[in-house]
């Protein structure tokens, strides 16, 4: 077996990661000191392979070094005679972000009151809230990344002026019915804010395939803690309801009106708070959960295709269908993302790799019956932005889905790395930004906000 | 090692924040540079477990006697640069004096061994 010696940082990489809590910039940082060392040794006559062992060796265990990145300090060796107070400053460090992570839900709770200033009340100005909802429970998000990465301020001002500029142009807006170009905006506003966010959570190394893979393994888990927490928040408020109105207390509406939707806003920053504190390690319940359904999805994709031949109805028949069928194939998506999040890219190709390539074929045959159905509705019944918004869609998803199967034949074949095609797919997913913001930015204009 | 010793544990962990404020003094810098520096001035006797530094440098960074940026080099490697503020400039001119104070009170104390 040769040495290859990516595959092997990745590996001390995700231990670093999985195994600590250490933050993306940290590994990285220890990553760049590790491969300077390699070189450095290397260019002393040792085999890389050598080399690579020896800069390991003295980087230290992984887990003192998490240690202590974790305490900062307390470890005697290090503790400084001469500066005491500093012993400290991890304890402080962990104090100040969990007051940080609090004033930002706070903000939240009241950037979602924000639109009261204009005369918008909820829930009669449902809708008002309702495009606006990514700026209330994103914006904390990517104010604590950038408070938990140190990142410059110009990054908080170039992602800021573009969410702004979002926010802006959305409330200007003007609105006529039947609201289809605003209901677009709403379910695609929070795909490119949370894109935007991402930049936040990469920091410098934003355009790297890596950084990248780690954010969506992020999203996946924020988007677990906030359902956890959503359910747990539910059940507290039917209890509230339900024990204050034995007593003859009516607070459905208080709770409704006002502890649901602040709950709401707030959930994600918390969310972000537990994931990268990594509380209770359920780091990579995305991963397990994507395994768990991805033969669930096989089968369900599978029925559907013998229910078409069967019957011969064609989805296209009604738009919901149309609909469902987008939300299919985007949970396929983001089953295939989370496997790929969750998988040493060194591993040989394996039968869950078949199985994947299986639920993919069969996701790419819905789609093209999906698109069909939507090209018969387009020649059928003229351009809406419905339609025209679920084609667009379609695309998106087809070229990915197709990608992403080519990539994984290739990969079962032997003729390409895992790794390619999880640069392939990195780099394909601001095209999913940039197509969100077209829908929730130019979809209005081009249709008369109607 | 190349006289058979090296320093004691103690020792580096004492000298590690004097040692680092005073590199950077002499300019902006990254960690694996620092730490080939520290070997090299001190013909390797001074074993540093290189992951360590990253803490020491994090913990001067939060106490304002850093800053720190990152940069691609010109080999493409990103790197973090670290450099001395003020703050630490005082904090070095500070802990030098006390190190010679050390190390002139042993060498009037003399003694034997």
């Amino acid at each position: 077996m040769t040495f290859d010696i990516e595959s092997e940082i990745r590996k001390w990489r995700d231990l670093l990661r999985t195994g600590t809590s250490l933050g993306a910039g940290d590994i990285e940082e220890l990553e760049s000191h590790l491969r300077d060392s390699v070189d450095d040794l290397s260019e002393r006559g040792i085999s890389r392979e050598e080399a690579f062992l020896v800069s390991i060796r003295r980087l230290g265990a992984t887990d003192t070094l998490a240690d202590e990145f974790a305490k900062l300090s307390t470890e005697r060796v290090w503790r400084q005679l001469l500066v005491p107070a500093e012993s400290d400053a991890g304890r402080i460090r962990d104090r100040r972000e969990l007051v940080v992570a609090l004033a930002l839900a706070v903000l939240a709770v009241v950037l979602g009151r924000l639109p009261l200033v204009f005369g918008s009340q909820f829930p009669d100005d449902a809708a008002v809230y309702f495009s606006n909802l990514p700026f209330f429970a994103f914006v904390p998000v990517g104010g604590y990344l950038w408070w938990k990465r140190s990142l410059p301020t110009r990054y908080l001002w170039t992602t800021g002026s573009v969410v702004a500029l979002f926010a802006v142009l959305i409330n200007v807006y003007p609105d006529h019915p039947p609201h289809d170009t605003r209901t677009l905006t709403g379910i695609h506003l929070p795909i490119a804010i949370w894109l935007t966010v991402g930049v936040l959570y990469a920091g410098p190394g934003w355009r790297r395939q890596d950084h990248r893979l780690d954010f969506v393994r992020f999203s996946g888990e924020v988007f677990i803690y906030s359902v956890l927490i959503a359910l747990g928040g539910g059940v507290l408020m039917a209890l509230a309801i339900e024990m204050f109105g034995t007593g003859g207390l009516e607070i459905e509406e208080f709770v409704t009106e006002w502890v649901l939707p602040s709950g709401m806003w707030a959930t994600p920053v918390v969310a972000a708070y537990l994931v990268e504190r990594k509380m209770g390690r359920i780091e990579s319940i995305a991963p397990v959960l994507a395994r768990m359904f991805s033969p669930l999805f096989l089968l369900l994709l599978l029925s559907l295709l013998v229910a078409i031949l069967v019957t011969g109805n064609l989805p296209g028949d009604n738009r919901e269908a149309l609909i469902s069928f987008d939300i299919l194939l985007a949970i396929v998506l983001g089953l295939v993302l989370y496997t790929m999040a969750a998988r040493d890219s060194a591993d040989p190709p394996g039968w869950w790799d078949g199985l994947m390539l299986a639920l993919l074929a069969a996701a790419l045959v819905v789609d093209v019956i999906a698109l069909a159905g939507i090209l018969d509705r387009l020649t059928t019944f003229g351009v809406s932005p419905n339609k025209t918004a679920a084609l667009g869609e379609n695309l998106v998803l087809l070229i990915n889905l197709s990608l992403l199967a080519w990539g994984y034949g290739r990969f079962l074949a032997r003729k390409q790395s895992y790794r390619t095609l999880v640069a392939v797919q990195m780099r394909y997913l601001p095209v999913y930004a940039l197509w969100a913001a077209f829908v929730a930015l130019v979809f209005p204009l081009i249709f008369g906000f109607r | 090692m190349s006289d058979g010793f090296s320093i004691s544990k103690d020792l580096v962990a004492a000298s590690a924040t004097p040692i680092v404020l005073a590199i950077l003094s002499r300019g902006e810098s990254y960690g694996y540079e620092i730490m080939r520096t520290v070997r090299e001035a001190s013909d390797d006797r001074m074993n540093w477990t290189d992951g360590m530094l990253y803490p020491v440098l994090h913990r001067l960074e939060a106490a304002g006697s850093l800053t720190s940026r990152w940069r691609t080099a010109d080999t493409g490697r990103r790197r973090k640069y670290y450099r001395i503020t003020d703050t630490g400039r005082a904090q070095l001119h500070e802990l030098r004096q006390q190190w010679e104070v050390v190390h002139e009170a042993m060498l009037r104390i003399g003694g034997d061994g």
